[in-house]
């Protein structure tokens, strides 16, 4: 298992489409995504659950990932919220 | 609410947020979005089956709709914008959904609508429980989903849009992305909205097919009639309904000022402000709210020549946080990065101060005691706001800009709390502009005979001449037996103007204008003629400067300025600049 805690950097948050990129790239992998928030965890392969964490910018999220390739996954998805998911 | 005043005359005037700009005079078309009717009955156990079937049926027609969906406005207002339907279809995807609504539908004995309905609504509620405003925006996201399944589960295959068949206005409760994309440009002319905000899909979409649109204005869907005459203002979020002749005249004026403007901005924005000859004089903006900042850039300024911060001391009875200025600062200064914005500290006190500064109406306000005399005597208040603004200064380009400075004595003081500032956030480590530049505004007689001196001691001057003409002058503009007398192409003004760009340029600082003679297009060939480096004026008032000083060559202006500095009088001086504007700039006056 793999964990990392990041921060939210893209002015508009996790809402709609950053939310589909994420749960886009965590589907390309075998292993489980989670999501938490605060005390709160979402199915990071759910995109109703990842819009629920209505993460703002400066948010912090914590990303575990469960699964054979769970280094690449968790490589793959800290790219892309450090990417501010393309948006900026 | 009938209203009447003088230009405008309607059945009910709105106000709401302006979300896409122009104006659309039209008829109602009113679309019916959150009506659904739902069933509230409980099943018998025997067609608990079929329900689950009619639910799973209802959810592979809403997707195969919203591929169809996707592909026409994809075609239409390009790939980016489908986008959205990519969430709408992963929705729906979604087991955390299906396997709920099943559930409620099975163990309930539930029907498909009124299990899919509550689902749905639960996470909309979430979501709109949050704080930021554009993810309650989102829920619309939500809205548009649950409504396409419940259609389908009502076997109702009609698009509501279609019923559209002359041009109107779209009024509803709520526009959903997929109504949003549908418009047809041809027969919509605008859209008035109850829900939404700035950053709602509906916004978004409107602005990238330029249909004009107020959203967010509470109960226009409950107040119109279907065929009703409507104005809407998206520029300024106002919807008119059922206005007279007269009123529908003005704003076809206008609108047509609109389209007219419009294409004058087109034609310039991202152009450098050049003279003929290839002088370049920085044209920058000034900015009073955070929501113009948006204009500053498309109105193709480039830059903030003065951000005045003085509503952030007025939008509450508390004083403003260190954090909170920085917030807001912020804001701005990442917009108009990499251009530089100039941030005037607190000028309040000339006619109104906020209840948390704690004093009584003074007798001469303007004489009295207001912006850096205040901020000298309260520095408490000076230091929260210095801090915020070295703060910002690590975020993008930023200067500080002291108003109301009289002398040196003031300057050496701001001077000293600057550091004091600056070491305190050193300790702290806090990130800060360890190098930020500082300017005096010149608006005080005695700062701008004393120009030069002042001028060694800062990096750059900005005149002010709203209050530098009322003090040179001895006039109150406020005052209308004498408001005659204000004018700044006054020859004394005219002459102190002249002193203090030399007495600027001579100890080797650039000096520009921030008061409105700076857009005064009668000012304009002086000003260049005079050297001026920077002029800072209104986010609207770019296009037409810019023009000016593009088809002026600078030696003609600097003849023009020559020539006007020996006329005696104000009326020689208005008579020589509108002769000479009237025929170079034809178009403009």
């Amino acid at each position: 298992m793999v964990k990392k805690i990041v921060q939210i950097k893209n002015k508009l948050g996790l809402h709609a489409r950053p939310a589909l990129l994420f749960v886009n790239t965590a589907a390309k992998f075998e292993a489980d995504v989670y999501l938490g928030r605060d005390d709160h965890e979402v199915n990071g392969k759910s995109i109703m659950g990842v819009m629920m964490l209505a993460a703002e910018m400066g948010s912090k999220l914590t990303i575990t990932v469960k699964g054979l390739d769970e280094k690449k996954a968790i490589k793959a998805l800290i790219e892309l919220i450090e990417n501010k998911f393309n948006e900026e | 609410m009938a209203v009447k005043n003088r230009k405008i005359k309607c059945k009910y005037f709105l106000k709401g947020v302006p979300a896409s700009p122009g104006i659309a005079i039209s008829k109602v078309f009113k679309l019916k979005g959150e009506s659904i009717r739902i069933d509230p009955t409980i099943l018998k156990d025997s067609s608990v089956d079929d329900e689950v079937e009619k639910f799973v049926k209802a959810v592979e027609r809403s997707k195969s709709e919203l591929k169809s969906l996707q592909s026409k406005v994809a075609h239409r207002v390009g790939q980016e914008n489908a986008k959205i339907f990519d969430v709408h279809q992963l929705l729906l995807e979604d087991s955390v959904i299906i396997e709920e609504t099943i559930n409620a539908i099975t163990k309930e004995n539930r029907s498909a609508e009124f299990a899919f309905y509550n689902v749905m609504q639960k996470y909309e509620d979430t979501l709109n429980g949050s704080t930021a405003d554009h993810f309650q925006n989102r829920t619309s996201d939500l809205r548009d989903v649950k409504r396409r399944v419940i259609r389908h589960i009502q076997g109702d295959r009609t698009d509501h849009l279609n019923q559209l068949s002359g041009s109107a206005v779209i009024v509803t409760n709520d526009l959903t992305p997929s109504d949003a994309v549908m418009l047809d440009r041809r027969k919509v002319f605008g859209f008035a909205t109850d829900l939404g905000g700035r950053t709602s899909h509906a916004a978004i979409m409107a602005r990238s097919m330029e249909v004009p649109a107020v959203v967010g204005l509470r109960r226009v869907f409950a107040l119109v009639q279907e065929g009703d005459r409507i104005i809407i203002d998206g520029s300024e979020g106002k919807v008119l309904v059922q206005p007279d002749e007269k009123t529908i005249k003005h704003y076809r004026q206008l609108q047509e000022k609109y389209y007219d403007t419009n294409r004058k901005l087109e034609e310039v924005r991202n152009l450098k402000s050049l003279t003929l000859d290839g002088k370049e004089i920085e044209l920058s903006a000034n900015l009073e709210f955070t929501d113009e900042v948006e204009s500053v850039k498309s109105h193709g300024a480039k830059g903030v020549g003065l951000y005045r911060t003085d509503y952030i001391y007025l939008a509450k009875k508390e004083l403003p946080t260190e954090e909170e200025q920085f917030q807001e600062y912020r804001k701005i200064v990442k917009k108009i990065a990499p251009d530089s914005v100039i941030i005037r500290t607190m000028d309040l006190g000339g006619d109104k101060l906020p209840e948390s500064f704690l004093i009584p109406p003074q007798e001469n306000p303007f004489l009295g005691w207001r912006a850096i005399r205040i901020s000298l005597a309260r520095k408490d208040i000076f230091n929260t706001q210095l801090r915020a603004i070295l703060r910002v200064g690590a975020v993008g380009n930023v200067k500080i800009l002291l108003p109301m400075i009289s002398g040196l004595d003031e300057i050496h003081e701001c001077k000293k709390l600057i550091e004091s500032a600056k070491s305190e956030l050193q300790k702290e480590g806090i990130k800060y502009d360890p190098n930020i530049e500082i300017g005096a505004i010149i608006e005080v007689p005695s700062a701008a005979l004393l120009a030069d001196r002042i001028a060694r001691e800062v990096d750059f001057l900005s005149i002010g001449t709203n209050d530098l003409v009322q003090y040179l002058l001895a006039v109150d503009r406020g005052n209308e037996r004498i408001a005659y007398l204000y004018q700044h192409l006054h020859p004394a003004v005219l002459r102190m103007i002249k002193q203090i760009i030399v007495a600027g340029h001579q100890e080797g600082v650039w000096v520009g204008m921030c008061g409105e003679m700076a857009s005064d297009p009668l000012a304009t060939l002086i000003l260049i003629g005079m050297d001026l480096d920077e002029f800072s004026v209104s986010p609207i008032a770019v296009p037409e400067i810019k023009k000016m000083i593009r088809s002026t060559e600078y030696r003609e202006a600097a003849r023009i300025a020559k020539k006007v500095l020996q006329f005696e009088r104000p009326s020689e001086v208005e008579r020589f600049m509108t002769k000479i504007v009237r025929k170079k700039f034809k178009d403009l006056i």
